[in-house]
């Protein structure tokens, strides 16, 4: 379900496109020169390990 | 053209390079190093800063250690507020990372919530939930699901699992589409150098004559300082998530789509910095 359906298309475009852009532009401040720090929370993955 | 639910990712996987600092007042057996981690912007510091408390108990004596809490140039940092909030109110023009003091004695009773574990953050997180929902929703939607869905939510919070997590959220997301949105949006507006904590009154998505209701329309309601008039200078950044969207954005695409876990729209209304 989205509200955008009661707008056109010309209409929606200026908003969202805004906030696609200002995403990639936080993206860029504040993780693109940090990659390299640790991750707060790490991905856990799971591994099975047999009994034998 | 990214879809939407790209949004929902970049919300979730949004970041902070932070630089923990001991407070040099503390007492250590040797000296304190710096420790720096990528904080996720929709969680709380003391659910994501274990490292940071091993860290610095290295070098500390028990009898030396307290409850640890946190503060940036002299501001103690709300715990129940999320991460990027804090940040956007307080330190969103400054140079990155984000330098943090870490504390472990004279715990601000004033200023801070005790945070003894994980279990009063989820009791914070779930309250915000159904608050959240019951201005949505009347907490029907809240109210229809299942402890162990309740469990979901603050799950995937906890354990940073964005998919554990929406494959629950959405059914809190979701409204009858002849009703066109919620039945009030949960939003909080935040003023930097207030000594009000937040705006919260009830504000609905669409007008009684059916018309979107868009950011604009929130602010010049609840915070008509933050709007600059014609030829005026702006003095305001109106912050979400670090960014800052446009006045006509709808406000029911933005609870739905820039809303923190807890389902609350966190608005930072932040002087325009004057240098």
């Amino acid at each position: 379900q989205s509200l955008s359906l009661s707008m056109t298309p010309t209409q929606t475009a200026a908003w969202r496109k805004q906030i696609f852009e200002q995403l990639s532009e936080r993206s860029k401040r504040e993780l693109d020169n940090f990659k390299h720090y640790e991750q707060a929370v790490e991905q856990s993955v799971w591994v099975k390990k047999g009994a034998m | 053209m990214a879809d939407d639910k790209d949004v929902l990712r970049d919300v979730w996987f949004g970041r902070i390079p932070t630089c923990f600092t001991l407070n040099p007042d503390e007492i250590t057996e040797r000296e304190a190093e710096p420790y720096y981690l990528l904080l996720p912007r929709v969680s709380y510091l003391p659910l994501v800063t274990d490292k940071v408390k091993k860290h610095f108990h290295k070098v500390m004596k028990a009898e030396d250690v307290e409850e640890m809490w946190f503060e940036y140039e002299g501001t103690p940092l709300k715990w129940h507020y999320p991460i990027g909030v804090l940040f956007d109110l307080h330190a969103s023009n400054t140079v990155l990372p984000w330098s943090i003091t870490v504390h472990f004695k004279s715990f601000p009773d004033r200023d801070l919530l005790h945070c003894p574990s994980n279990s009063i953050i989820e009791a914070h997180f779930m309250s915000s939930i159904k608050e959240a929902d019951a201005l949505k929703h009347k907490s029907q939607v809240v109210n229809d699901m299942q402890k162990k869905d309740h469990k979901q939510l603050w799950m995937g919070l906890q354990n940073d699992k964005f998919d554990q997590f929406w494959a629950m959220n959405r059914k809190l997301m979701e409204y009858p589409t002849e009703e066109g949105g919620f039945r009030y949006i949960p939003f909080r507006i935040y003023q930097a150098l207030s000594e009000r904590l937040f705006i919260q009154k009830l504000f609905r998505p669409v007008s009684p004559e059916g018309n979107t209701h868009t950011l604009g329309d929130l602010l010049k309601e609840m915070y008509p300082d933050a709007l600059t008039n014609d030829g005026e200078q702006k003095r305001y950044q109106v912050l979400i998530h670090g960014i800052e969207p446009l006045l006509e954005t709808p406000l029911q695409w933005l609870s739905e789509h820039l809303s923190h876990p807890d389902n609350f729209l966190h608005i930072c209304a932040i002087p325009v910095p004057t240098d």
